[in-house]
């Protein structure tokens, strides 16, 4: 809707050739980040973010179950929407995932929140196949590198209306409170240790108290850690992503975390549900589940009766 | 196929200067003398002796059987790093990494049944089974019942051996897997996948033997004839990795081809996962000073100490970082970055080091 002064026509064009899944030039490219770059800039690490709104997980490259999710959670920005991270890496259409994704947030920056993933890193990208996709789509790594760049301001977590914390990971042992997210200087590359890293890589845990993580950054933290954070600063639930879950979605620690995942046979070999998550106005949830994007037919999806967490 | 190795090594000189013979009437360059090699090919593919790489040696052998196991040992403190090869290679193959790993760490390369300087009863049966148990046997024999903590290190094969191994939960004192680079067994066996000089010169002898009546060198491990095992090194391997509760490490070289299960599990957070760039199948062979530095990292990480995990070093670390909240609630600065959150030995992290996402 009308939140922005740029320049729409161009964009809406843009935006209608991403969604055919055709990237943009080189030139579009850079222009379109130097644009999201003086939005990204302004937004906290805790980015406030007012309900309605739909959250949703990982997307790794999977352009048409992307597009798919748009179809079954409405367009943008009809509906408003709340990205956790990793757009990039493992799917085949990663320039025209991570593109659009940043082209809805200059045109709507308003409706959309794009949250940074441990795979918006250029370390991570140039093993797990962004950095390739760039090459190979546009002949140079210039692209790869405007991305990474710009991945450098993406917000690390959202709370939507004071009560739900969106991150793409977890906890860390260094953070206590929202504000010591607020903070602190987030535009660097995804460190290999510290909060930063935490907040990208964590997962919860069955097992209480902080762990070692098995993935080799950031820890595992258990459902008394959960509570803690959730009372400390009044949070009514932790939605996060970055693990597989065969359903779309899995709560953990008693309803205080929820993870989320929106890529549907990840890796196109998992067999895996996505899900989305929708916050309406009264703040109640539903999660909408589905399968790989259908080559032609009807889309199939379940959606969930509604759970009320107030 | 066996001199096919040796002869792919040797030739990369001469074909080089043939290639600049041929172009002599058309090229440009054709004035640009022959530069002749700086070494002779003699010189500089000379066996290495084990003795540069590991401190000693030694012949285990098993009570109540005629097998005897040839290991390789370096260091003296720290957990064990306890080495398994490949199909086709030896204890050798672990000669630069031990090397390097040997400052923090100590460490044992053994030579598998049917290779290197090990000797058995039926040096071809390279059933699951069989191997397991003889690294079982090889553990016990020189550890007696109070081993140190292991931290089993399985190289293709020898990777599918300490899966196994780990899964039956053989080792009471196993603190971490390590897991490089299990791919299918064409790849192990057709050889030619060394990119490191000074490891083949140090690791390629011990898999040679020379045969009197054929008049030339040939494969030690006969592994064309174990093929009837192949099947069981490989056969539910991912399901029986994930199923170990220890710390996992999985080095793959290049890309990742991940089967489903795997994929699973890693996207679940339940094992690391690096994939070491430029590097060919045998990576503790062709990048040994990573290879070591990945290992070392995995062991400080997971705080495997010489007796076991020493989980009371975290909850230190985390009291630490609790402290410095403490100070920022109470209107100090605000936290940093890159600060010392406690992790060891962390700071030397390679470029290419990827946490498992």
């Amino acid at each position: 809707m009308g939140v922005n002064s740029l320049p729409c026509n161009d964009l809406d064009e843009q935006i209608a050739q991403l969604m055919e899944c055709k990237p943009l030039s080189e030139q579009q490219v850079r222009a379109l980040c130097e644009k999201a770059k003086e939005i990204l800039m302004e937004e906290s690490n805790v980015q406030p973010v007012e309900s309605p709104v739909t959250i949703c997980g990982d997307i790794h490259g999977q352009f048409h179950d992307l597009a798919e999710l748009f179809r079954i959670g409405g367009k943008c920005p009809d509906t408003n929407y709340l990205f956790m991270g990793d757009y990039v890496d493992r799917g085949y259409y990663s320039v025209e995932t991570v593109t659009l994704l940043v082209a809805l947030k200059v045109r709507y920056s308003q409706r959309i929140t794009i949250l940074r993933g441990n795979h918006e890193s250029r370390q991570i990208t140039q093993v797990y196949g962004f950095y390739d996709e760039c090459l190979r789509k546009y002949g140079n790594a210039n692209v790869w590198k405007i991305f990474t760049d710009l991945f450098d301001y993406f917000p690390l977590t959202a709370l939507v209306e004071s009560e739900i914390f969106c991150l793409h990971g977890g906890l860390s042992p260094s953070i206590e409170t929202l504000d010591n997210v607020r903070n602190f200087d987030r535009v660097q590359e995804v460190p290999h240790e510290g909060p930063m890293c935490d907040l990208l890589w964590s997962d919860p845990d069955d097992r209480c108290g902080w762990g070692i993580s098995p993935r080799g950054a950031g820890y595992t933290f258990g459902q008394d850690i959960s509570e803690q954070f959730n009372h400390t600063n009044n949070l009514k639930l932790i939605a996060r992503a970055h693990q597989l879950v065969m359903d779309g979605f899995n709560w953990a620690h008693e309803q205080k975390v929820v993870t989320i995942f929106s890529a549907p046979n990840y890796c196109y070999r998992c067999g895996n549900m996505a899900s989305i998550l929708e916050v309406d106005d009264c703040r109640s949830h539903t999660f909408i589940q589905f399968e790989p994007a259908p080559r032609r037919g009807e889309p199939d999806v379940t959606r969930r009766t509604p759970d009320y967490f107030l | 196929m066996d001199s096919s190795n040796l002869t792919t090594l040797s030739e990369e000189e001469t074909s080089g200067s043939e290639d600049q013979q041929q172009q002599q009437p058309v090229s440009a360059f054709a004035s640009v003398p022959i530069r002749p090699p700086t070494q002779s090919s003699l010189q500089k593919y000379a066996p290495l002796d084990w003795s540069a790489y590991f401190d000693r040696e030694d012949d285990i052998r098993i009570k109540d059987t005629e097998n005897v196991f040839h290991v390789y040992m370096a260091g003296t403190e720290g957990p064990v790093v306890f080495c398994l090869h490949g199909g086709g290679y030896s204890g050798l193959s672990f000669a630069l990494a031990a090397s390097i790993i040997k400052e923090k760490a100590r460490v044992v390369a053994m030579d598998m049944r049917g290779h290197g300087k090990s000797s058995a009863e039926n040096e071809l049966d390279l059933s699951i089974e069989t191997m397991c148990d003889d690294v079982v046997a090889v553990v016990k024999e020189m550890y007696g019942d109070s081993p140190p903590a292991i931290v089993l290190v399985g190289h293709s094969m020898g990777g599918s051996v300490a899966v196994h191994v780990a899964a039956k939960k053989s080792l009471p004192s196993l603190a971490g897997l390590i897991v490089v680079d299990v791919v299918e067994i064409e790849w192990s066996i057709k050889g030619g996948s060394l990119r490191n000089v000074d490891s083949a010169r140090v690791s390629i002898p011990a898999t040679l033997k020379y045969d009197d009546s054929k008049k030339c060198y040939t494969h030690r491990a006969r592994l064309v004839e174990t093929e009837q095992y192949w099947r069981g090194w490989y056969e539910g391997l991912s399901e029986k990795y994930l199923s170990c509760t220890a710390p996992k490490l999985l080095l793959l070289a290049g890309t990742d081809r991940l089967d489903r299960a795997l994929t699973i599990g890693q996207m679940q957070g339940k094992f690391q996962m690096v994939v070491v760039r430029h590097t060919g199948h045998a990576i503790q062979e062709d990048v040994p000073e990573e290879f070591a530095t990945l290992v070392l990292n995995f062991i400080s990480r997971n705080r495997i100490g010489p007796h076991g995990v020493e989980m009371s070093n975290l909850a230190q670390e985390i009291n630490t970082m609790n402290n410095d909240i403490y100070q920022d609630s109470a209107g100090h600065s605000s936290l940093k970055f890159e600060s010392d959150v406690g992790k060891s030995n962390d700071d030397n992290l390679l470029h290419d080091e990827q946490p498992f996402p």
